[in-house]
């Protein structure tokens, strides 16, 4: 397979993790591009063989810490402007859950956030996410824990709608 | 570690939800948790977690690529001379492919994972047999007994048909496929008016167990697949009808 189409390939997951994780499109894209522009740099015939899939998202962890370091990156949204966001948006997610599940997304330690993406979302072993972060599996299997637990007060309504009103 | 009377973790949870588990391993905490009700609920309410967390994802993810990541034209523009002619023509090929939206699995010469794949081998298959005027099938609807016990057995889990009668469709048949994570099966309806649709399945192998409901998009084949515990589905028909999406739910809610 050309290295290329297999790049190409692994974009719409790329952009759906960079896009749940900075809940931002403009910041989502800037972010993918410059991960595929770092893995063309790096690429070479032997990745060819192998699953992309791991090492690009490697690659895009280790930008999204450098840029969150260096500042690029918006602060994490409120919940409010991420609704003024989705006000906007052509079209809104379907359903109550979908609307819950992204506000408590929101509210979610950014370190907790990528580790219940990389699992529930895109699919990862939980040792490929501890070797893409760079962390323990221990410490995997506990933020997805806290992180599940969080989510869950906000699809069971519970987090809905009175503690976001205080300020 | 296969002491079976170890105590169930947190651990042993996410990897049921995740489908992680060894089969025995599933079958203790699945015991565990019919006489624990807070921990049922607990491990319920992530699977809806990440239900709607893969929907939230899907339904951003419907947006178009943007031009802005195509990838041809970084190659270009780096002009390291690494890459041959070929491959960036490789690369403009895919790009157009997915510029004009016509969905991740008509994605050209990449070699697609979990949920994708089973969407690209439903749309082969459907290519291949559906429209064959010969043998479309292996076992007719008249052997039924026998096709649901062969597709049993292949697949290693119970498999029958739905029935599809109130969408218009009477099973054809059914047909034993080979796929690069195993043997899948395929069965075979048509309408009154010869129209056909090939319901895939096959299990899902560790990427993907549970994936949302995604659209099947390949020249001649359009429909939807989907994965849910462990066995993911494809219903497929030649050309993209309006009712497809609807039997496709209705067909999720019943294999």
């Amino acid at each position: 397979m050309s290295v290329l189409a297999g790049l190409e390939e692994n974009i719409p997951s790329l952009r759906r993790y960079a896009w749940t994780l900075l809940r931002n499109s403009s910041d989502a894209d800037d972010l993918v591009q410059d991960c595929l522009v770092r893995a063309l740099d790096r690429i070479d015939t032997s990745h060819a063989k192998g699953d992309l899939r791991p090492w690009l998202f490697t690659i895009m962890h280790n930008l999204f810490v450098s840029r969150w370091r260096g500042g690029k990156v918006r602060a994490a949204m409120t919940a409010d402007d991420a609704e003024a966001d989705l006000a906007v948006s052509p079209a809104q997610p379907a359903s109550v859950e979908m609307r819950d599940v992204l506000r408590g997304l929101d509210t979610l330690p950014r370190d907790h956030r990528q580790v219940i993406l990389l699992v529930a979302v895109e699919g990862f072993q939980y040792d490929e996410v501890a070797d893409m972060l760079g962390i323990p599996i221990g410490t995997v299997m506990s933020r997805l824990s806290r992180a599940r637990d969080r989510l869950r007060d906000f699809v069971e309504g519970r987090e809905r709608p009175l503690l976001r009103r205080v300020k | 570690m296969t002491d079976p009377g170890r105590p169930i973790s947190d651990d042993d949870l996410h990897g049921y939800v995740d489908g992680f588990l060894d089969a025995d391993r599933r079958v203790i905490v699945e015991h565990y948790l019919a006489n624990h009700s807070e921990a049922a609920a607990r491990v319920a309410a992530w699977h809806a977690v990440g239900g709607a967390l893969r929907d939230a994802a899907a339904w951003e993810a419907r947006e178009p690529v943007p031009g802005s990541l195509n990838i041809a034209r970084f190659a270009e523009k780096r002009g390291t001379g690494r890459w041959t002619p070929a491959r960036i023509a490789a690369g403009i090929i895919v790009a157009l492919a997915i510029g004009a939206g016509s969905g991740w699995v008509a994605r050209g010469p990449g070699i697609p994972t979990g949920i994708d794949a089973v969407a690209l081998e439903a749309a082969m298959a459907h290519r291949v047999f559906a429209s064959d005027p010969m043998h479309p099938v292996e076992f007719g609807a008249d052997q039924r007994a026998q096709l649901v016990n062969w597709a049993t057995q292949r697949l290693g889990r119970p498999v029958t048909p739905p029935d599809l009668s109130k969408a218009g469709y009477r099973l054809v048949g059914g047909r034993l496929i080979a796929t690069a994570e195993g043997p899948a099966f395929m069965f075979l309806y048509d309408d009154v008016q010869g129209g056909r649709v090939s319901l895939f399945i096959r299990p899902m192998q560790k990427r993907d167990m549970n994936a949302a409901m995604r659209p099947v998009r390949a020249p001649g084949a359009a429909g939807f697949a989907w994965a849910k515990d462990g066995l993911g589905v494809s219903l497929v028909a030649s050309d993209p009808t309006a009712t497809l999406h609807a039997l496709a739910n209705d067909v999720r809610g019943e294999v």
